[in-house]
């Protein structure tokens, strides 16, 4: 089959092309170590060996804390006025870009957010493969969520397989056409072949409150939050509202949350839904594997490994996951 | 409308926490339209109590018997009494030394001749009188004090914070330096909403803003033990912000 085929020797080219269509992110290794999401500067080289960025791409759509009303007296509460200019996200892997399928699914269901709306129109999403290392579970979990993306770049003999998922993909195909070679050859195994499954029907282990390892996790968890910071598909955000020094007018903000804090299911006159850790981290769990409302069945966890790397003392759900769900080990 | 009258009270500390306030330059102008801080020693005389407060802000440990009058004077006279960082939370670094000897320390600070004050070990706010909120750090952040006081124009008590330091150093996608590079740091155990000033620095967190609730300090210490860090290194960082914590 024909493959549209650029070389490694052409990244840059494709790169510096890609600057015309809008910002151009993608993962940076800093100084210290840390493979970031960032502005590509030209004559930076993306990381596109790491497997993951501390933060995920989330944080480009669901800013950590932002403004969502502003009220003043004369005009009541309005919404802000934000510009979202074109952002071009180059090295998203599989996972991620399922992360970013589900953040769609909740943000663009039934009550659209226009802060996410406004900014995941003007995205345009470019994919990358990878394999799954030992801290990985995409490969564990079929799951429905799909990794779509408007470029995908497979890892070849020499460069990249380059395929449009898009109408954006095509016309982005389009402009980088006399960069790219159409060449005879396979196409390279699907690094998204996780991704994309029906919803399995099996019935699933009932989550049983009295199981011991919610309270062993509880006792290991120190409360830090890293696990849903920087989780690609964790979006609980506290809303707050701080008023103006002139009396009339204040700023409604919304900032990330996590379901392990202790206000998390507090509610007025001091009273919890869940009081303890240990019952928090039940929620946790039942949020990651099951989901609950509209996307009820469909797991939230995209595997990426990243609340295994962040977490001080080494928690990992997969053993658990692998008694409860129905686990497929590829 | 009518403004709100405040008192501003310092006890045992070091005034850090009342200059933060005064550091707020660009804002007093504006705070001045909604507040009468009638009683602020500090920053303002004749300074005597009169009538009642809308609110008191108080600031330091309580360590002389005078100081427990004000403190007593202040709660009689005030709707909400605020607490105003992290001596007047948890002792701070006021209490540092409550492990040892009144009479040893008189000593060795004003040495042996010398006739001091009446004093006790330095203790939190709340071991004298109920309190209605907290507003830790040390000096607590400009951003908290100013909607600390903005909120009490509308009627409302801060919002207490529940999560550690390592959460906003988390969003800032800092390097971990505990786990990292190995360094003592004190983000799992400490109050957050400074947005992990030092951390952001490559500087460990020292625990300023005292405990965050529900902090596992078993499992922590756990960590500071694989890292090389012994018991009672860790207990002297930690007592340095707040005397309470035992291990």
């Amino acid at each position: 089959m024909a493959i549209h085929f650029i070389a490694d020797h052409n990244l840059e080219a494709l790169l510096e092309r890609l600057r015309r269509y809008g910002e151009l992110h993608a993962p940076v290794r800093g100084d210290d170590g840390v493979v970031r999401f960032s502005l590509l500067i030209p004559g930076i080289i993306p990381d596109l060996t790491a497997l993951r960025t501390l933060l995920p791409p989330k944080k480009y759509l669901l800013h950590p804390r932002e403004t969502i009303l502003s009220y003043t007296s004369e005009a009541g509460y309005q919404l802000p006025v934000e510009i979202s200019p074109p952002l071009i996200m180059f090295g998203l892997h599989p996972c991620d870009l399922a992360g970013i399928n589900y953040l769609d699914r909740i943000f663009l269901g039934d009550e659209p957010d226009p802060l996410y709306a406004a900014r995941r129109s003007a995205t345009t999403l470019i994919g990358v493969a990878c394999t799954p290392d030992e801290l990985c579970s995409c490969q564990q979990i079929l799951s429905p969520l799909k990794a779509l993306s408007d470029l995908f770049l497979s890892n070849v003999e020499g460069g990249f397989a380059v395929a449009s998922g898009s109408p954006r993909g095509d016309e982005l195909l389009e402009g980088i056409k006399d960069i790219l070679e159409e060449q005879e050859g396979d196409m390279p195994e699907d690094s998204r072949r996780f991704f994309g499954h029906a919803v399995s029907e099996q019935p699933r282990h009932e989550l049983d409150v009295t199981l011991p390892e919610w309270q062993e996790y509880a006792d290991k968890c120190l409360g830090c939050g890293a696990c849903s910071i920087c989780c690609p598909t964790c979006y609980c955000f506290d809303v707050l509202e701080f008023s103006g020094l002139d009396g009339r007018s204040a700023v409604r903000v919304r900032q990330w949350d996590n379901c392990l804090f202790k206000s998390h299911a507090q509610v007025a006159g001091g009273m919890s839904f869940r009081k303890d850790r240990a019952e928090r981290f039940r929620y946790r769990y039942l949020h990651k594997y099951r989901s609950f409302g509209t996307l009820h069945g469909i797991p939230s966890c995209v595997g990426c490994g990243r609340c295994r790397v962040v977490c001080p003392t080494g928690i990992d759900l997969r053993p658990l996951a692998e008694r409860l769900e129905e686990v497929h080990h590829g | 409308m009518r403004k709100l009258r405040v008192a501003i009270a310092g006890l045992t500390a070091c005034s850090g926490c009342q200059l933060s306030l005064l550091n707020c330059e660009d804002e007093l102008p504006g705070l001045l339209e909604q507040f009468e801080f009638h009683f602020f020693p500090m920053a303002c005389s004749p300074a005597l109590l009169e009538g009642d407060y809308d609110a008191a802000l108080v600031e330091g440990c309580v360590s002389m018997p005078h100081e427990i009058a004000l403190l007593q004077e202040l709660r009689r006279r005030s709707k909400y009494l605020i607490v105003l960082g992290t001596c007047a939370a948890c002792g701070g670094v006021a209490a540092l030394r409550n492990s040892d000897e009144r009479e040893l320390l008189r000593r060795m600070v004003y040495g042996q001749n010398a006739v001091a004050a009446e004093t006790f070990n330095p203790q939190p706010l709340q071991s004298v009188v109920p309190v209605d909120a907290v507003v830790t750090g040390c000096p607590p952040e400009k951003d908290e004090l100013l909607r600390m006081l903005t909120g009490l124009v509308r009627g409302a008590l801060p919002v207490s914070i529940d999560y550690p330091v390592c959460t906003e150093c988390r969003m800032h996608e800092n390097l971990c330096l505990l786990t990292e590079r190995n360094v003592l740091c004190l983000g799992p155990l400490t109050l957050g909403g400074c947005g992990a000033r030092c951390p952001s620095m490559s500087v460990p967190c020292e625990g300023c803003r005292g405990p965050v609730p529900e902090a596992n300090l078993k499992e922590t210490f756990e960590i500071y033990n694989q890292k090389g860090f012994e018991r009672q290194t860790v207990l002297e960082r930690l007592r340095r912000f707040c005397p309470e914590w035992k291990l």
